[in-house]
């Protein structure tokens, strides 16, 4: 479905993505993970098309996916979360699912947007104002229900689960499995947790100073101790 | 919500009706109020570019004057009707900022010098093209606005009809877009351009498209000058007032709503011409700068959600007197 290759990413003469290659399967679930600064939010970029890379090229599905701009990317069914929710300013919780889904999809459909918004628990705070008067976890549902009202193939999240409390972060997590069995949706998930990760992913692809050191299943993963040195930051001399 | 509906609905009747029955026999006073009017249809142009599309224009007197002259043209050397003419003289004024299009890639103050250098470059080419546009002399007798139905819309009360009309479908469709889904998706890319991308906006379109249509709406404004005042000089059709003036407007009356801008625009002008000029014939504008900056520190939302905010004060006094006397 998503193939990148040899995708590379500079800012200002310093690499932020090295050769990168992804690869994401029709319905998998797959983790991208790697200590901070490793490139995997710029790898989101460059998927939904914040960051044009340097080099390298991109397919999804059939398309040419670097010649697209960021909206026919949404088109196409490209979805994704932000780490520091994005919700759309001056709206309600309701307007931001409307807007998403007449841009994403095409098309308006209530009864949808109601599912998304009871399906996240949001069904109570509809009508109040995105920005201003949500819990973080809310903004949090809210981001993943702007991605599902766009009708989405694949689903980028971000950090999805950061900063939320313990009780909150199994919520979460249950929801995204839940969503991920219902739907079969390919998902790709940035995520500290290894926990999270080997709960949810079939795949986990390791970043580490914008190269991909690891694709394998999260038990190979974190049982492999040089990878697990540079996911902790221990990094050898 | 009822009071919300009645309220438009009572302000159009009066404007429709009251106005005309009051003022039509005083011709001096219908031609303010048709200027005032001409102005308040760019600042309703310029105050929707503004809020939905995010964009401060300092070059609006670019998009009359293309409507000017496009419609006289087309109505003196290729015989179109005035109104059909009109309309063209709006997509003219469309096309035009198209031409001004990759100025939407800047942001803040920039787009707003880019559009200004836009009007002077219209300007110039309006003068220095004389085989088309007959140069700095200017056009004379471009063809007044036809009589229907036995009705001459070139008179006073005419063109006041014509104008109002032209405003307040201006109004109607700014509220209409403003509702609209793609409205939504204009006012929340003010401050999350990439949150609206990523569900699928197409955010610089948009704002192509609410440029072209504010260029739109005022150049009908300019073609309906045109055809009112029967004269057009480059000086005249792309004066820095056309720009300046609905700005005043718009902020004075509130340019973050609907009626902000036509009720600054009458307000400004008509108190300006039949109040400051009669006691200060010279210099009079500078009252009515002293009054803009004392509204922009009262009241920096403007006149219309200053008296919408005395209103419900009083509403609640009342209300909590009649509780205290029960």
């Amino acid at each position: 479905m998503l193939q990148l290759e040899d995708i590379s990413v500079a800012f200002g003469g310093l690499a932020a993505l090295s050769n990168v290659n992804l690869r994401v399967d029709n319905g998998e679930f797959v983790g991208l993970v790697g200590p901070n600064g490793a490139g995997k939010t710029t790898v989101f970029n460059v998927i939904s098309g914040l960051v044009k890379p340097t080099a390298g090229n991109a397919r999804f599905i059939a398309m040419d996916l670097l010649k697209q701009p960021i909206h026919a990317r949404a088109r196409a069914g490209i979805a994704r979360t932000f780490q520091i929710p994005q919700p759309l300013h001056e709206l309600t919780v309701r307007q931001n699912l409307i807007v998403a889904q007449k841009f994403g999809t095409g098309h308006s459909d209530p009864k949808r947007i109601d599912e998304i918004l009871d399906f996240l628990g949001l069904t109570e705070r509809a009508e109040r104002n995105a920005a201003n008067d949500l819990a973080l976890t809310e903004h949090k549902a809210l981001e993943v229900g702007k991605a599902l009202a766009t009708d989405p193939k694949l689903l980028l999240l971000d950090e999805a689960l950061a900063g939320l409390e313990t009780t909150g972060k199994r919520q979460f997590t249950q929801m995204i499995k839940q969503l991920h069995e219902e739907t079969g949706l390919a998902i790709v998930i940035i995520e500290h947790d290894i926990e999270t990760i080997s709960e949810l992913c079939q795949r986990a692809v390791v970043l580490d100073f914008g190269k991909v050191i690891a694709d394998e299943t999260p038990e190979r993963i974190f049982r492999d101790p040089e990878v697990m040195r540079s996911y902790t930051g221990e990094r050898s001399a | 919500m009822r009071a919300n509906g009645i309220l438009p609905a009572v302000a159009v009747i009066a404007l429709y009706l009251l106005v005309p029955a009051a003022l039509g026999h005083v011709d001096y006073v219908m031609s303010l109020i048709v200027a005032a009017l001409t102005i308040g249809g760019i600042a309703v142009a310029w105050a929707m570019l503004g809020n939905l599309g995010g964009m401060v224009s300092f070059g609006h007197a670019a998009f009359f004057g293309v409507g000017a002259y496009v419609s006289a043209l087309l109505t003196l050397d290729a015989g179109w009707p005035v109104f059909p003419a009109m309309l063209a003289g709006g997509a003219g004024a469309a096309i035009a900022s198209v031409v001004t299009m990759p100025a939407l890639r800047l942001r803040g103050p920039y787009f707003a010098l880019s559009i200004l250098a836009f009007a002077h470059i219209f300007r110039i080419l309006a003068t220095e093209l004389e085989s088309i546009t007959r140069g700095a002399g200017g056009i004379l007798s471009i063809p007044v606005l036809p009589t229907v139905a036995g009705f001459d819309l070139s008179s006073k009360i005419g063109s006041y009809y014509v104008i109002l009309t032209i405003v307040l479908m201006a109004m109607a469709g700014y509220a209409w877009l403003r509702r609209s889904t793609v409205g939504l998706a204009l006012l929340a890319m003010h401050d999350t351009e990439d949150a609206t991308k990523v569900v699928g906006v197409p955010s610089t379109r948009l704002k192509a498209m609410m440029l072209a249509l504010s260029a739109f709406i005022t150049g009908v404004v300019g073609a309906f000058n045109a055809h009112q005042i029967n004269f057009l000089d480059p000086d005249y059709a792309f004066s820095g007032l056309w720009t300046v003036l609905p700005i005043v407007a718009a902020i004075f009356g509130g340019y973050r709503t609907i009626s902000g801008p036509l009720v600054g625009a009458l307000v400004i002008y008509l108190v300006d011409q039949l109040v400051f000029k009669s006691f200060l014939p010279h210099g009079h504008e500078i009252i009515l700068g002293a009054l803009l900056v004392a509204m922009i520190v009262l009241s920096p939302t403007g006149l219309v959600p200053l008296v919408r905010q005395t209103v419900t004060l009083v509403r609640q006094t009342v209300t909590r007197g009649h509780h205290a006397a029960a």
